[in-house]
């Protein structure tokens, strides 16, 4: 080790922007009422996997720690069971606060580069407004082509037996009239919904 | 029915010559005795000791079938001992007493065995226990022969209460009394009554104004017929006892006739110092006052004072004192001197309150070298529209705050200071930072350890303060320093900790520091206790009788304590506990009398040397010297049983009732007979 990194905070390191625009994220109103009390932690399956547990997020969320929340795996490995959300004593949407954050990661960029939860997510949504539906095989390759194509070799035996056994379908899916899918999605991007301002 | 006498008239002879016949139960307590005992050999045993009549097995004595045979036993086999073998005399010895009364022989010739907390619950071995429980009775049978009737003395009750202490519990305590047609003498240290709540803005957890709920009953006190009200004064010595107290009240001049003063304030306006220029000690020092002063303008009772440490007239004598010229009710008097009272009570309620813990004693938090840190007290006030800022939040350089930390636990729950909690903390600094963003929309930082919100209506407030954006840091503050790192520090104090929650090492600058410090018990709480003879704990507040089932009785029969010379508490549960001692304190002194257990020491006048070695050790103050006789008497009203004296008289002349020698030696006779 030859250097020192600088663990303390400063109020400096903190964005005050950061939690009013959380909140304004309709479901992440009721952020401040957090009692830190770790029901969210507890019943929380993925937990186990990530280096800040959901309690830990809230806390960070509200008092403006964005670059250490952002920093953290947490939000990426959320599965969206709404354990926690049934479970909060305060009936805070801890799921919520969980998509807006990684909404916001999205939005901002804010994920380390390749990380396969972005990227998933990105290409799952980019395929079903061009098809209307998803196809695993495609989607799969995909994903391991922009993140780590190696992974592809290493699960090329897997994926042609399934293709084998008609488990994956090589052609794409597609609904009928795909025109009226895009017609409608493309309706938001002609009228974008107001943005909340930040308080 | 025989002719035992109940009494011959002294309570310490009777019955003597008459056939002694004993009547022996022993009850199982369902299994809790049964199952370890064998009962029905200890009955059998009990049966063929000396003067035996009858010996009997039941399964509940205490019953009503129970106590129905003692009853019969007594009309029918002309009993005039009983012995009940069975569970603590704690528990029982009051019921199986009244049986034994109700079957017509005196409730002294009583003897109570324990074979269940001595016996069957302590030990697991059948036999032996049932060998102890046989030893344990004959003990009881062969003393219970000694036994002399006794009778329970009364005592006249005085009708007045005394009340030590006119804050909140003095105020309430005094209000029930003298609602319920007692009298009642209030002694209040300060020139008003009042207390802290007095100094306080809002009140957690309705944040309605202390003010408006406490003056109208401050002046309920000063109206009521049947309320002495002595401010500016204190109790100097206590002697009696229960019933019959006399107290002497110190009365300090405030050279100002309290007849003639109607609070018009014109003196005030009148005095050389055109400007206030000494410590309000009322406003935490925040703001000044003058010689001639009253400490706020709803103060009870509204009459100025002279502090004669500041005042001219006193300290020169070359004053000109316009404050007397002024006064055209002729009111000011310079010649007034200390005066005493003495008073008569059967009660006494001690509500001395607390004080604050001193910031100074904790350098870490830099109280007294940066001059934006402040108390909660002083805060308190700055935040009351009729403090010494009227309301106004500015720092002492004059700006308004941006962002200030609220530091939790200032002295308490820390072994170096003071290791208690102190319950009110949390809530009043929630209920500050409430109020400080309210008047300045200021960021306010709650550095707590934990956040105890207890109470009806608490957590809730606790929920209302973070969803209002009070941030929570969960630490306990390492220092505030104005040692800057940052640019953002600069100018500001920094507050280091660790946020335990968000797991970092923090600095906050913040434009102000608040200390919210603990209670402690009250300056002179000492001297109170000595002279009312209270004991406390050993963080110096004043002890209860017991915890739970006594919590506003002492020790001492007819001293009771209410508010924060206890504990640290809210204002409810002052208010309640208020209401707990003035209940005691009627029941007591409504009744008329007091009975006294029969159990007190006496003093044979022919073998006491007059040596005084009793005296002193004498918990109670019951024994006192008689000059005449040079012997030492006891007081049979203060004794309490204790038995120190018995076993301390050097030449045996102090004796005590049911703890007669001859009874005590038979008892371990028997105990040791197969020895």
């Amino acid at each position: 080790m030859d250097t020192t990194t600088r663990h303390i905070k400063y109020q400096a390191d903190c964005d005050p922007t950061f939690a009013p625009a959380i909140k304004a994220i309709p479901g992440c109103e009721k952020l401040d009422s957090c009692i830190q009390c770790g029901t969210c932690s507890g019943i929380c399956p993925l937990s186990i996997y990530m280096d800040m547990p959901p309690r830990r997020i809230m806390n960070l969320v509200r008092y403006g720690f964005k670059r250490e929340v952002m920093n953290s795996n947490t939000v990426w490995l959320c599965s969206a069971c709404y354990a926690c959300t049934v479970e909060c004593p305060r009936q805070i949407k801890v799921t919520d606060v969980m998509y807006a954050l990684k909404q916001m990661a999205i939005k901002e960029r804010l994920y380390p580069k390749r990380f396969p939860m972005v990227v998933l997510a990105n290409q799952f949504y980019k395929m079903v407004r061009h098809r209307g539906r998803m196809n695993e095989i495609h989607l799969v390759t995909r994903l391991y082509l922009l993140t780590n194509w190696f992974k592809l070799l290493e699960m090329a035996r897997l994926g042609i037996e399934l293709i084998r056994r008609g488990r994956f379908s090589v052609k794409p899916d597609n609904i009928e009239r795909r025109a009226e899918l895009h017609a409608i999605l493309d309706y938001e991007k002609r009228y974008p919904p107001t943005e909340a301002a930040p308080k | 029915m025989t002719g035992i006498p109940n009494t011959d008239g002294n309570g310490r002879r009777g019955a003597a010559g008459e056939e002694i016949r004993i009547g022996f139960y022993v009850c199982h307590c369902g299994m809790n005795i049964a199952s370890l005992v064998d009962v029905a050999a200890v009955a059998k045993e009990a049966a063929k000791l000396p003067h035996v009549i009858v010996s009997r097995e039941y399964k509940y004595m205490c019953s009503d079938p129970g106590q129905e045979f003692i009853m019969q036993d007594i009309r029918e086999n002309r009993l005039n001992r009983i012995v009940v073998a069975a569970c603590s005399p704690n528990l029982h010895e009051s019921t199986f007493r009244g049986a034994v009364a109700r079957g017509g022989i005196n409730p002294y010739f009583f003897q109570m065995v324990n074979i269940r907390e001595h016996g069957s619950w302590v030990h697991t071995d059948a036999a032996a226990a049932t060998a102890k429980a046989i030893d344990q009775v004959r003990a009881a049978v062969a003393r219970v022969a000694k036994h002399r009737p006794l009778e329970r003395r009364r005592m006249e009750v005085n009708q007045a209460v005394l009340i030590v202490g006119g804050g909140i519990a003095g105020i309430t305590a005094a209000l029930n009394l003298a609602d319920a047609g007692k009298k009642v003498y209030l002694v209040e240290r300060e020139p008003t009554i009042g207390g802290h709540m007095a100094k306080y803005d809002k009140t957690f957890p309705t944040l309605d104004c202390a003010a408006c709920i406490l003056t109208p009953k401050m002046s309920a006190v000063r109206e009521h017929p049947n309320i002495t009200l002595w401010t500016y004064s204190e109790v100097t010595k206590v002697d009696g006892h229960v019933g019959k107290f006399k107290v002497t009240v110190r009365r300090k001049p405030r050279y100002i006739d309290e007849e003639t003063c109607v609070g018009c304030l014109e003196c005030i306006s009148a005095c050389v110092f055109k400007t206030p220029k000494f410590e309000d000690e009322f406003n935490e020092g925040l703001g000044k006052r003058k010689p001639i002063y009253i400490p706020f303008p709803q103060a009870v009772p509204p009459l100025v004072t002279i502090d004669p440490e500041t005042c001219l007239k006193f300290k020169t004598g070359k004053c000109k004192s316009p404050c007397e010229t002024v006064c055209d009710r002729k009111a000011v008097d310079f010649s007034q001197t200390e005066k005493t009272e003495e008073i008569e009570v059967g009660a006494v309620i001690v509500a001395t309150g607390f004080k604050a813990f001193d910031v100074t004693r904790l350098p870490i938090y830099g109280y007294g070298l940066y001059d934006n840190v402040y108390t909660a007290l002083e805060v308190e006030r700055m935040v009351t529209s009729s403090g010494p800022t009227g309301g106004e939040i500015t720092l002492r350089d004059g700006r308004v705050p941006k962002s200030i930390g609220i530091i939790h636990c200032v002295g308490s729950r820390d072994k170096k200071t003071n290791r208690w909690c102190s319950r009110v903390c949390c809530m009043y600094s929630l209920k500050l930072a409430h109020l400080l963003r309210e008047h300045t929309g200021a960021d306010v930082y709650q550095f707590y350890i934990d956040m105890r919100c207890p109470g009806k209506g608490y957590d809730e407030f606790y929920e209302r303060m973070l969803d209002e954006g009070v941030q929570m840091i969960r630490g306990r503050a390492a220092e505030v320093t104005d040692w800057t790192m940052s640019p953002e520090e600069e100018g500001k104090l920094v507050v280091r900790v660790e946020d335990t929650l968000a797991a970092y090492v923090r600095r906050i600058p913040v434009d102000m520091v608040v200390l919210s410090t603990g209670m402690e018990p009250a300056v002179g709480a000492d001297e109170i206790r000595r002279m009312f003879n209270i004991s406390c704990s050993t963080e110096g507040f004043f002890l209860e009788k017991h915890p739970k089932l006594a919590p506003v009785e002492t020790a001492t029969a007819g001293v009771f304590i209410a508010g924060c010379c206890q504990g640290p508490k809210d204002i409810p549960d002052t208010v309640a506990q208020a209401g707990a001692a003035a209940a005691q304190a009627l029941a007591l002194i409504d009744k008329g009398y007091v009975e006294m257990e029969p159990n007190t020491s006496y003093i044979d006048p022919d073998d006491c040397s007059g040596c005084k070695s009793c005296i002193p050790l004498c918990p109670y103050h019951a024994i006192a010297f008689d000059e005449g006789s040079k012997k030492a008497v006891i007081n049979e009203a203060l004794c309490t049983g204790c038995g120190t004296c018995v076993a301390s008289c050097p030449s045996g002349s102090i004796s005590q009732n049911l703890f007669e020698d001859d009874q005590i030696f038979s008892e371990i006779e028997e105990v040791l007979s197969h020895v």
